[in-house]
């Protein structure tokens, strides 16, 4: 072999070597990833450059249970805007990212999505921690409109940061009086020590008292605790009416039980939590949460014409242990994606202020629990609010908003 | 306040904080192995209650079932990585933790990190005058006091025992009697690992099961053997009496949050006072 065909064969060794590393590690990368946006392009080929919604939620670690369906009622909905023809004639593209329920990482893969893949908006996050790590990287450095879903404390009130769940006012109004007139007057608070029970009972506190109540007692205990005698003797010492829980899991499954086995419910006492939802009811036996009474935007006993749809859509795709319901974000996810879809319709643009300008009086017609809209310059939705009751392991609606709630933020 | 709450409350919690220290003390004592893993032993313990539960079996054939099922995994573990680790402590920390990890996040995957009650043999409760005091809990008093003997004849009354402690004591010269070093520590970490299952699957009816129901007793079970110092097994069940008694007791006289710190202050005060448990019958 002359020298130069070997030269030859060795830089196509070399080269072939390389070519394999790469693909190797595009591979591994691929699958270390778990199915990240390469898997959510368009099947189909379009003429424009696609539309890039960013969705960054918690697929992993333990706010998964929220993350999980979110990131499948975006698919499902943006599979559906496409179906039907994409937004201004143009594709839409899923950019997924797992914010592993770690605030540090999250700020990593959100300014991924706004300077990488310069997606048109994003919307995630389910905890307020999360919120607050990355709404300054998305809104602020990257210039990027932000949709928030879950149900939370409130007083959210940055510029293009538009928030699709419940507020304290929404979620208390209509619930503490109706749990004074069917539980009775003496509350009390027990509670998570983080941001959104300390700010929910503030209002709570507020309701309460304004509707002739009193609070017996507000305490607050490390998050994972699982530990409440203390304080279950001192709700049956005091003989309270109705506990205000804003305990979390895994805790609340013991504090539950322990209140049950007290007999606190026995007793004609009223339980009541305002994140419980369809999946909650797997937290404890039934008969331990029986007549826990909650407020939400939605549940599946709503029985209502658009709920039921989007219902049957998600069961059929997503089978499996994570239902489409209100307290996992879900509902804020579909209201999001859908009122942003309305807003750039509007606007005939995907540029952030005119989308901004178009959001902020979007409304849609039909959705969970019926149809809503932004009230316009809070960047806070209006939306009908149910109270539904525990009952042998199911809910029933006890008490329909007349008309959609008003939000009380930012106004 | 009313006295019966009280005592039984902190009777409850401390049994249940020396269920799960006894598997972590075992190990921790005989071989010198803080097993970071331990929390996600107790969890799949857990986890077999409710799959079996799934399947209709009865809930108290699973809680015997859960032991043999986690000291398989055990086992498993302890012929493949675990045994790596016996001559670095520290490494084994890390070890375990990452092992730990795998598997929370593996259970996690499989719940949909959803959260599952699972029922109790005995549900509700029975009167004390005029207080009601849970069936279930003063199930788990009794069980953890019949396991913690049981544990305790093992360890200083049979062969199995006196092997384990020579293998700790002198290695080499258990070695030159005949006994198989190898086999003592695979038996001895199975064994925790068992009882790791065993209070998980006493706990899950108590706790629901989710991938995180380990996670809160783990600093405390290693502040508990800290406590009792790693060097004896009695010490362990002491420690984890005190930890699991106080986390109980002092949320009826301070606020909740307050009591959680407290209860690491005067560990570690006593600690400081009393440091001979510590490290010093660990092998090295």
């Amino acid at each position: 072999m002359s020298r130069s065909e070997y030269e030859v064969k060795q830089r196509l060794q070399s080269y072939s070597r390389r070519m394999f590393l790469q693909r190797a590690g595009l591979l591994g990368g691929m699958i270390a990833l778990g199915g990240g946006s390469y898997l959510y392009n368009p099947r189909r080929t379009w003429a424009a450059d696609p539309i890039k919604v960013g969705i960054a939620t918690d697929l992993t670690g333990p706010i998964s249970w929220g993350g999980i369906p979110n990131a499948n009622v975006a698919k499902m909905v943006i599979d559906d805007m496409n179906a039907s023809g994409g937004l201004l004639g143009r594709p839409l593209q899923m950019v997924l990212e797992d914010t592993a329920t770690n605030e540090a990482l999250a700020v990593t893969k959100v300014r991924k999505l706004v300077t990488q893949d310069k997606v048109d908006v994003v919307l995630g996050g389910i905890t307020s921690s999360m919120r607050n790590a990355i709404k300054d990287t998305i809104v602020n450095r990257g210039k990027t409109l932000y949709i928030y879903p879950q149900l939370y404390e409130g007083k959210e009130c940055t510029p293009y940061l538009f928030c699709t769940g419940p507020t304290p006012a929404q979620q208390c109004d209509t619930l503490i009086p109706w749990l004074i007139r069917n539980g009775g007057k003496k509350f009390y608070l027990p509670s998570a020590d983080y941001v959104w029970p300390h700010v929910l009972n503030e209002y709570a506190r507020k309701t309460i008292l304004k509707n002739g109540g009193e609070v017996v007692g507000e305490e607050y205990f490390p998050v994972d605790h699982n530990e409440y005698s203390a304080t279950v003797n001192k709700i049956m010492s005091n003989k309270v009416n109705v506990v205000f829980n804003t305990t979390i899991p895994p805790g609340v499954a013991a504090f539950f039980k322990q209140l049950y086995e007290a007999g606190f419910t026995k007793n004609g006492g009223r339980l009541s939590c305002v994140y419980y939802d369809e999946n909650a009811l797997n937290i404890t036996p039934a008969h331990e949460i029986e007549g826990l009474a909650s407020c939400l935007d939605y549940f599946k006993a709503v029985n209502d014409p658009g709920g039921n749809k989007i219902q049957q859509e998600y069961n059929k795709l997503y089978p499996g242990n994570n239902p489409f319901t209100a307290g996992s974000a879900s509902t804020g996810m579909y209201r999001g994606l859908r009122l942003w879809e309305a807003a750039v319709k509007e606007a005939k643009s995907v540029k952030r202020e005119d989308v901004a300008k178009a959001l902020d009086h979007a409304k849609i017609a039909d959705g969970p629990g019926g149809g809503c809209e932004m009230v316009p310059g809070t960047r806070h939705v209006k939306m009908n609010m149910y109270t539904a009751v525990a009952k042998s392991g199911k809910y029933e609606i006890v008490e329909k908003s007349k008309g959609p709630v008003m939000p009380g933020e930012c106004g | 306040m009313s006295a019966v709450p009280f005592i039984f409350d902190v009777l409850a919690y401390g049994a249940i904080f020396v269920l799960v220290v006894l598997g972590l003390g075992v190990i921790a004592s005989m071989m010198g192995i803080f097993n970071f893993a331990h929390g996600e032993f107790v969890l799949l313990g857990a986890y077999t209650v409710y799959l079996l539960e799934q399947r209709g079996v009865p809930v108290w054939i699973g809680m015997l079932a859960a032991p043999v099922a986690v000291a398989i995994v055990g086992l498993l573990l302890e012929r493949t990585v675990i045994r790596r680790f016996y001559a670095a402590p520290v490494a084994a920390m890390l070890g375990t933790y990452a092992i730990g990890l795998a598997l929370r996040e593996g259970v996690r995957g499989l719940l949909g990190g959803q959260f599952y009650s699972v029922a109790a043999p005995l549900v509700g409760s029975f009167g004390v005058g005029d207080v009601l005091v849970s069936k279930w809990r003063t199930a788990v008093i009794l069980i953890t006091v019949v396991v913690m003997v049981a544990s305790w004849l093992l360890l200083t009354h049979t062969k199995f025992g006196l092997q384990v402690r020579a293998s700790l004591e002198n290695p080499a010269l258990a070695r030159a009697s005949g006994i198989s070093t190898d086999k003592v520590y695979a038996a001895t970490f199975a064994f925790g690992a068992a009882l790791a299952g065993l209070a998980g699957g006493l706990m899950v009816p108590i706790y629901s099961l989710s991938a995180d129901m380990g996670v809160p007793f783990l600093i405390k079970s290693f502040l508990a053997v800290m406590l009792g110092g790693a060097g004896g097994f009695e010490g362990a069940m002491a420690g984890a009496a005190f930890v699991g008694g106080s986390s109980a007791a002092l949320p009826w006289f301070i606020k909740p949050v307050v009591a959680d710190v407290v209860v690491f202050v005067i560990a570690i005060a006593i600690v400081k006072v009393r440091p001979q448990g510590l490290l010093s019958r660990w092998r090295t």
